[in-house]
């Protein structure tokens, strides 16, 4: 369990957002594939199955709460601004990085982070949100298209 | 970094490190105890008491129980009405004239016999 947990909280953030949100969704779905065990079928690999249900449960949860929707961005979050000094640098990086993250749809950003985050396979993650393989292909080209977009200006504003 | 249009079916590392730096959240080893800590109590909401199970069991079982009744009943009153000892000789007894071998020989024949002589006895026992 140990091991699964960071990936766990992480896409359970990338679905929610919100941190302690998504740590309550981690462990409904971390509870959930406890209880449902013996259903796992040991002959597949166990970190698609377990994201399937974390992600599942993160879904279940914005719609239970009816989550907000991604409030509109601050532009200097995105647009770039004055860099802040040195110390806060990644941290402001990560800000950015998740207001860009909330500008995407669930699916896609969702998509992006079980990619490029946890690297599981175009096959695994259809499997893992219920979509055809080409769908992920898609999402994960659009998602990253803005984050990349993103680091990219970052990047040239550091030089 | 890769071109931001590009389309690369690898993960990009720089941006799976960046997004992982945002959305990393520390102190897993109190995540995972708060979920064991939970664990327990969830189990036991899942888990179905015994008395729902014998419960769930309860009525299909009544229901065979109730259909085997009336099959023995059926099958006993027509036991009891037709079936005398007498009968049963006459039914095993050769038929006589040129309907066949009778029920005795039909059981008794090393091989199958065919249908129509089978049914022809069955009628001629009667």
């Amino acid at each position: 369990m140990e091991r699964y947990a960071a990936q766990a909280r992480r896409v359970a953030r990338a679905v929610l957002g919100d941190p302690d949100d998504a740590d309550d969704a981690a462990q409904d779905g971390f509870l959930s594939a406890l209880v449902k065990l013996a259903q796992y079928d040991s002959r597949r690999p166990f970190g698609p199955w377990l994201m399937r249900i974390v992600a599942n449960a993160a879904t279940d949860r914005r719609r239970r709460r009816n989550v907000r929707r991604a409030e509109p961005l601050d532009p200097s979050l995105v647009g770039g601004g004055p860099r802040p000094d040195a110390a806060a640098v990644q941290r402001e990086l990560g800000d950015r990085l998740r207001a860009a993250l909330a500008e995407l749809p669930e699916r896609r950003r969702t998509a992006v982070v079980l990619f490029d985050v946890e690297g599981y396979s175009h096959a695994e993650i259809a499997g893992i949100l219920g979509i055809p393989e080409g769908t992920v292909r898609s999402e994960v080209f659009h998602g990253r298209r803005r984050l990349r977009a993103l680091l990219e200006d970052w990047k040239e504003q550091g030089k | 970094m890769k071109n931001p249009e590009s389309f690369d079916h690898r993960p990009d590392p720089e941006l799976g490190k960046a997004l992982r730096a945002a959305l990393e959240r520390s102190d897993n080893s109190a995540f995972v105890a708060r979920v064991m800590a939970n664990y327990d109590r969830a189990l036991e909401q899942a888990t179905i008491p015994t008395w729902e199970v014998l419960a769930s069991w309860f009525r299909p079982g009544v229901a065979a129980a109730i259909v085997a009744l009336i099959a023995g009943f059926l099958f006993g009153r027509v036991v009891l009405s037709g079936g005398d000892s007498a009968s049963i000789e006459m039914a095993m007894a050769p038929a006589e004239g040129p309907g066949g071998p009778g029920l005795a020989a039909l059981v008794t024949a090393a091989d199958p016999p065919d249908a129509s002589v089978v049914f022809t006895s069955l009628v001629e026992s009667r």
